[in-house]
């Protein structure tokens, strides 16, 4: 994957060292460069299915960096040259990134218009959950859906599906790689996929605390019972009334599990955990959110073994 | 009830240590006039937190705190030199510029520590709530003790408050200790009410410095348990809910005030009964000309007053009117209850009984999602039922309304009942 994120003072420099290295290495490889498509992705998650689809044909960048919260992202500068120089941007959709929005508009790049090929929904086609429709009730910032989506390795079968679609369209000479690079992940997914299910087979209809609704769609895949969320509305510290609710859905349940993210706050999973003797995992919802989660493959081996850990440690004890 | 005392004890016993030691420092920081300074020195305290984050070390930790230490000291500094550099700018605007240039510069640095951006907001809304004996252990010491030293230099203080740099050090050095401890606890928005707002009470009804305090802790203590207990009967986040308790107890000691004096009672309660007919009345006649202009536009007054009592619909509505709002008022709440149902058995789908397929899934999203479209269509005809009914009748309620804001305006009854008379 692409080196994702520079900022600060150092950049400038940086920057013109990469364009020298870039100048003397570019006469040789004039023809071959110019032949890698330019994607840009919002997030890491679709940076990495999309290299996968891609491979050596394309070269892909992600706007918002690891272990950032793509729903409070601010674009900076350089997201917008990167859109401007892009052949195709790959969006999360769902009202997830919605500030990509302005970002298209200012970048003025007619080729990634919505409508233009070279624009990729990557929700086209996904069973979507927690679907309310417009009319939303309170502390429901999705209406359209659970935006999550990649969440669910089955969807990677679709979201990939989108991409070999679109890219096919964009580089017509490379289709027929896109289509076996795709078969190759997919297989490889494929196999995986038994290993995970293996692994969480046992903490079937296991109940578990989250700190925020990300894990809507892993937890259908695994059949893991979501019995409660700690941040119902994103931004709003949770009440104590919502607390004391949480504390005894835990007691009658025997929750033995809370989740939480690596950049959400440890004092309100904290306070559970020593209330209720549940021990608190750390998940990732996406690619590089944790070190070990260097690929989409790699985001569900750790969160796998995460989970499973977090279950068995407590039937032991 | 024993679930919202296990849960808020903590929270009122860490409430009460704060507003101890705020409430002294908030009357310094009164007569000094520097009422942002605490806001300033939280931020540079949280800069110093973020550089940590930055250089690798763990969130809530011992090498965290000294960093956010180690700035609020340099930010002590600053502020004790400010007072000799504003010269003709109020020292208030140099505060108020170290506050930005803080904040901004925390938001740069997240950009390398993701888990920072977290602690900027925390540091904003705070969490008291998930107060522990830890760290009440570790805040009542150092309030008792950074407290104990104030008294015994109580002189030196009091006597050079903003003259001498070395003693404005001091005072900002171990003001900036205990806002770095309060504000990772309470939060910038709760630790400012804790600061500002008992110190204030205080002063409004006392001169002496023993008084000040001992009525800022008091009105304190009890804003602090109102706001907890109306934060879980109302199941509102807990800061916010504190801050708004200390406002209403800041309102609530201004009203009262005038009452405190003796001999001015009558006066002021006279006054008081003028302003609040005024202001009734002016509200009124506002409300009834907004009707008669745009009737069917957001009516404040009217659709509180409705929230409240629902019958007063039927005052300006007619029988179909009335049965019309009725009609989609029930089928809104049906299509709600189904919506519901379907939504409960799909989530209990994901890890009970049957799973259900993609397209299963796709049909009960779409399900769901007519269920919640049909219910604002619903909606949407109990507002046209409402609206229709508030356009004919405009002019009968607002006339109506106008009459009643003309009788509540100070001394017209007593002028109507005295012409009355006269005529007979």
């Amino acid at each position: 994957m692409q080196p994702l994120s520079f900022s600060g003072p150092d950049m400038r420099a940086l920057a013109l060292i990469a364009w020298f290295v870039a100048a003397l290495m570019a006469a040789p490889g004039a023809a071959f460069a110019q032949a890698r498509l330019r994607l840009v992705a919002t997030t890491p998650d679709l940076a990495s299915l999309a290299q996968a689809v891609g491979g050596e044909r394309v070269a892909v960048s992600s706007i918002v960096p690891p272990g950032l919260d793509p729903e409070e992202y601010q674009p900076r500068l350089r997201d917008l040259e990167r859109l401007r120089d892009a052949d195709a941007v790959i969006r999360v959709g769902v009202d997830y990134d919605l500030w990509l929005d302005r970002l298209l508009r200012q970048s003025q790049n007619a080729a990634l218009a919505r409508g233009a090929p070279g624009y990729i929904d990557a929700s086209v086609a996904i069973a979507l959950l927690d679907v309310r429709g417009a009319a939303v009730g309170p502390g429901h910032p999705h209406g359209s859906g659970n935006p999550h989506y990649w969440l669910d390795p089955a969807n990677a079968e679709i979201i990939t599906g989108n991409l070999l679609e679109a890219l096919a369209r964009l580089d017509p000479p490379g289709a027929k790689l896109y289509e076996r690079r795709r078969g190759v992940f997919l297989d490889r997914l494929e196999a995986k996929r038994h290993e995970w299910q293996k692994a969480l087979a046992p903490y079937q209809g296991r109940p578990l605390i989250a700190y925020h609704n990300n894990w809507a769609y892993l937890a259908r895949r695994y059949r893991l019972n979501l019995a409660g969320f700690i941040e119902i509305k994103p931004g709003v510290p949770p009440s104590p009334a919502h607390m004391a609710g949480l504390l005894r859905t835990m007691r009658e349940k025997d929750i033995a599990i809370i989740v939480r993210q690596p950049h959400e706050s440890v004092k309100y999973t904290e306070f559970l955990a020593s209330r209720s003797g549940a021990a608190v995992i750390v998940l990732a919802a996406s690619v590089g959110a944790v070190p070990e989660t260097r690929d989409y493959i790699g985001l569900f081996d750790y969160n796998v073994k995460a989970l499973a850990a977090g279950f068995s440690r407590r039937r032991n004890s | 009830m024993s679930d919202a005392i296990a849960l808020l004890a903590l929270p009122f016993v860490a409430a009460l240590c704060l507003v101890g030691i705020h409430a002294y420092f908030g009357i310094q920081v009164l007569r000094r006039n520097v009422i942002f300074v605490d806001l300033a020195l939280a931020q540079i305290a949280a800069l110093g937190a973020t550089v940590a984050f930055m250089l690798g070390h763990p969130a809530p930790g011992a090498a965290t705190y000294a960093y956010s230490f180690g700035f609020s000291l340099l930010g002590a500094l600053l502020l004790a030199f400010t007072r000799a550099w504003s010269g003709r700018i109020p020292q208030e605007a140099l505060i108020g510029v170290i506050y930005v240039v803080a904040a901004a510069a925390a938001l740069l640095l997240i950009d390398r520590a993701p888990q920072g951006a977290e602690h900027l907001k925390q540091i904003l809304t705070g969490t008291i709530l998930t107060v522990g004996w830890g760290d009440l252990a570790l805040i009542a010491p150092l309030y008792l003790a950074v407290a104990f030293a104030h008294w015994l230099l109580r002189a030196r203080l009091l006597a050079t408050a903003g003259s001498d740099w070395r003693w404005e050090f001091v005072f900002y050095a171990s003001f900036g200790l205990v806002v770095t401890s309060s504000v990772s606890l309470a939060g910038v928005l709760l630790v400012f009410s804790f600061l500002i707002i008992p110190a204030a009470i205080g002063v409004l009804y006392a001169e002496r410095l023993s008084r000040q305090l001992l009525i800022g802790w008091s009105a304190g203590a009890a804003a602090s348990a109102m706001g907890l207990a109306a934060s879980y009967a109302w199941d509102l986040p807990t800061g916010a809910t504190m801050v708004c308790a200390f406002g209403v107890a800041l309102t609530l000691a201004g009203v009262v005030r005038p009452f405190a004096r003796r001999g001015r009672r009558a006066l002021a309660g006279r006054q008081m009964l003028t302003a609040a007919q005024w202001c009734a009345s002016l509200a009124l006649f506002a409300s009834a000309a907004w009707l008669i202009v745009a009737p069917r536009a957001d009516q404040p007054l009217l659709d509180a007053a409705e929230l409240t009592l629902p019958a007063l619909r039927g005052l300006y509505m007619n029988s179909s009117e009335e049965e019309l709002f009725r009609d989609a008022a029930a089928y809104a709440e049906r299509y709600l209850r189904e919506a519901e149902r379907l939504n409960e058995r799909e989530a209990r789908s994901r890890f009970d009984g049957n799973p259900l397929d993609d397209h299963e899934l796709a049909r009960i999203s779409s399900f769901i999602k007519s269920f919640n479209e049909m219910r604002r269509g619903e909606e949407f005809v109990m507002r046209e039922a409402r609206n229709r009914a508030r356009a004919r009748s405009r002019w009968i309620v607002g006339a109506l309304a106008i009459v009643l804001a003309l009788l509540l305006v100070p001394g017209s009854f007593t002028a109507v009942r005295r012409r009355l008379r006269n005529k007979r």
